[in-house]
């Protein structure tokens, strides 16, 4: 450390929910930490879908379900394969979902706000309005170069720990060259909306009730084929919508994501849901999807990265995590960060600890699971000709023409037959995807 | 030389949502320091800085203008101190009223040689607030001010009036509404905002002010969106930017814009 004081013991840089809880986290302990977010107020610039997975949550706010800004518990989880003119879909709906909460909808403007006045309640210095534009360095005690602080505009401060909080494609940690620019089929685009309805119109069209939700998937022609998919979750007076998509296959068809999210609201399937809506807010951001692949170094002397700064989102086709996982790294983060200032070593080699909180965290245990999901995903087959398939099987179990039934597994030979995807793709995305998923 | 600047805790425009027939609705925009009103500190700032004065903030309003974010917003823009009247008595108050509360709250803060504000709020934007300020404290009142320097014992003021800039001598207390484009104020750094937390604000009691009860009661019947004169709404395509810079200026020259 230089012969400069710092400033603060830890400097967070993004409020979402991964630098809003390590800094939470980090406060706690009773370190002095400064939370630094470049929108006006934090949530101002943070889309998501909205489908926070909970429990890591719970055990850092217990209860948060009940105090929190949380839209609706889900309780039913809806699958659909889609067709131009045709859906087949799977329904879950338990209320077992809801007790202990798994899953709930958030609006981040709403939410991120809150996580921040827990972090500025626990003593962190929130500082809105400031966009970190460089890293300082300086030889560290080990000859290697090591974070000291931050820049932004004609100011710096200085720390002993520097968090990077900052979101998909972190420029901060690619500023020092930490981790490289994710390539193209590492990144997927999502276009979202939040649509107004009336709170009895969604429980009406959703079969929801109280504070109860549903979160719909949706694979096949709603993305005109590219890679990826759509979701459509009940807000408490809104529904959030929209698509995530390939970056490599949109570029490749020669689509672009305005014209896919379009073909999406507008699909037979969707529309009725929507209708009489009213659009609140509309965006477009990336999402980090090359799952574990993606996670690469994390730790550097006087620097960490968390959330999806680091990679960590699993998309298994069906759902997008990204915000428990941003708080399951932040968990880490703080004990692994509060390790290395307890031992008064914060060089590469004392915050090590972060990376080791990680790897035993849920966080890499599911990134492992999944590990095979990006892969299996950029099958082709997966976008268009299983919706074919899945409608084509349904079609001729539910359509009488007069021709005699036949049993479902002739039935779905028939359909296969007729379909684009042989035998043997089916068998080898079967097995990869039991793998993957 | 003592200064306040009067400014609002007013919604944020960039938040605000269009509705279908036009009108702007800002009810989920989070809120802000009103738009035209750092333009009043930094001219306060400066001011200050010229005659070694105090630069206070005041503002006055709902229980929500008194956040720890609102704080620091404010104080981090070159304020010494900041006094707040933060009542939820306030939350739909009429720019007379505010003004009539502003008026008693400077009078609270005692000996004041100027007050600055913005020109008008981002939410209302009636610029009414300023003069009427004026009035109740029994001051001099000015608008349309695009500079001010102090000057032996009293300040220069320039305005920028439609006919033309008039340059005035001002001696005795005075209340000035800045020009949305007098100075460029200064973004608020890191260090400001830091210094911001550690500066001293006092939080007046509505009850403990001297303020006239409100004379006449005032009811919003219908708004409408501004006419939309003979805007030509011509569309260019972007996607060729060399051939739609060359279009715009085309179109620029034809409406003799250039
Ligand atoms: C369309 C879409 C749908 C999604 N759906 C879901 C879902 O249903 N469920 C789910 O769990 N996840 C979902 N995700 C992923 C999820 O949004 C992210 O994984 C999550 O937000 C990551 O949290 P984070 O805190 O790491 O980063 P972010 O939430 O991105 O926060 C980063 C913060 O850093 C700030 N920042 C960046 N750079 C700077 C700088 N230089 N200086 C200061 N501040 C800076 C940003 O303004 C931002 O506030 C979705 C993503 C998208 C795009």
């Amino acid at each position: 450390m230089s012969a400069e004081e710092p400033d603060f013991d830890v400097i967070v840089v993004g409020a979402g929910p991964a630098g809003a809880v390590t800094a939470y986290l980090l406060a706690r302990q009773g370190h002095s930490v400064v939370l630094i977010e470049r929108g006006e107020a934090p949530g101002a610039k943070n889309l998501s879908g909205g489908v926070l997975y909970g429990r890591v949550l719970d055990e850092v706010f217990p209860g948060f379900a009940d105090t929190a800004p949380v839209e609706r518990r889900i309780t039913r989880h809806v699958t659909t394969f889609l067709t131009a003119d045709s859906s087949v879909s799977i329904d879950y709906a338990g209320k077992p979902l809801a007790e202990p909460v798994n899953a709930v909808t958030v609006l981040r403007a709403k939410f991120d706000p809150w996580l921040a006045e827990r972090a500025e309640e626990a003593g962190v210095f929130l500082m809105p309005g400031v966009r970190v534009d460089e890293l300082l360095t300086e030889p560290g005690p080990d000859g290697v170069r090591q974070v000291v602080g931050v820049k932004a505009g004609d100011d710096e401060l200085r720390a002993r720990v520097v968090v990077a909080a900052d979101g998909v494609n972190s420029y901060l940690a690619r500023s020092i060259g930490l981790r490289p620019k994710p390539p193209e089929h590492h990144l997927a685009v999502g276009v979202k909306a939040v649509v107004h309805l009336p709170r009895q119109v969604i429980e009406d069209r959703f079969a929801v009730s109280g504070d109860e939700g549903a979160a719909h998937a949706i694979v096949g022609d709603c993305t005109l084929g590219i890679g990826g998919g759509g979701f459509l979750y009940t807000n408490a007076e809104s529904l959030s919508l929209g698509v995530v998509l390939r970056l490599d296959d949109l570029i490749k068809k020669g689509r672009t994501a305005i014209e896919v999210f379009e073909h999406y609201t507008s699909h037979p399937v969707l529309a009725p849901y929507l209708r009489d809506g009213e659009i609140l807010e509309y965006g477009s951001h990336l999402v980090a999807e090359g799952g574990l692949e993606m996670v690469g170094e994390v730790v550097s002397g006087g620097f960490v990265v968390v959330g999806e700064a680091a990679g960590l989102t699993i998309n298994s086709g069906l759902t997008v995590r990204g915000m428990d996982l941003a708080i399951g790294s932040a968990v880490a983060a703080a004990k692994g960060v509060g390790e290395a200032l307890a031992a008064g070593d914060t060089t590469a080699t004392g915050l090590a600890a972060y990376r080791r909180h990680l790897d035993e965290s849920f966080v890499m245990a599911d990134l492992r699971t999944y590990g095979r999901a990006p892969a299996f995903l950029e099958r082709d087959r997966m976008y268009g000709a299983y919706g074919e398939l899945a409608a084509g099987i349904f079609h001729d179990v539910f359509s009488l023409d007069g021709t005699p039934r036949k049993h479902l597994a002739a039935v779905a030979r028939g359909a296969l037959k007729r379909s684009r995807v042989s035998v043997r793709d089916l068998i080898s995305d079967g097995w990869a995807g039991v793998r993957a998923l | 030389m003592k200064i306040v600047v009067a400014y609002k805790w007013a919604p944020n425009p960039q938040d605000a949502d269009v509705r279908p027939d036009g009108t702007v609705d800002l009810s989920r925009a989070k809120a802000a320091v009103s738009e035209y009103d750092p333009v009043a500190f930094e001219l306060a700032r400066r001011l200050a800085d010229a005659t070694a004065g105090e630069v206070i903030g005041l503002s006055v309003g709902a229980a929500s203008i008194d956040t720890p974010l609102a704080r620091k917003a404010a104080l981090s823009r070159g304020l010494d101190r900041l006094v707040l009247v933060a009542d939820d008595a306030l939350a739909d108050a009429d720019g007379t009223r505010l003004a009539a509360v502003l008026a008693a709250a400077v009078r609270a803060i005692g000996d004041v040689d100027v007050v600055l504000a913005g020109d008008s709020s981002i939410d209302v934007a009636a610029g009414q607030v300023p003069l009427t300020l004026a009035g109740e404290l029994g001051w001099l009142g000015l608008a349309s001010v695009s500079r001010v320097e102090a000057a032996d014992g009293g300040l220069v003021v320039e305005r920028d009036l439609p006919g033309g800039t008039t340059v005035l001598a001002v001696a005795g207390p005075v209340v000035l509404a800045a020009t949305a484009d007098a100075v460029v104020p200064k973004v608020a750094g890191m260090k400001d905002i830091l210094a911001a937390a550690k500066k001293p604000t006092e939080v007046l009691a509505l009850d403990g002010l001297d303020v006239p009860a409100p004379g006449a009661t005032l009811t919003t019947l219908s708004t409408a969106k501004p006419g939309g004169g003979d805007r030509q709404a011509t569309v260019i395509d972007g996607a060729d930017p060399a051939a739609a810079a060359a279009q715009l200026v085309g179109a620029l020259r034809q409406a003799g814009a250039l």
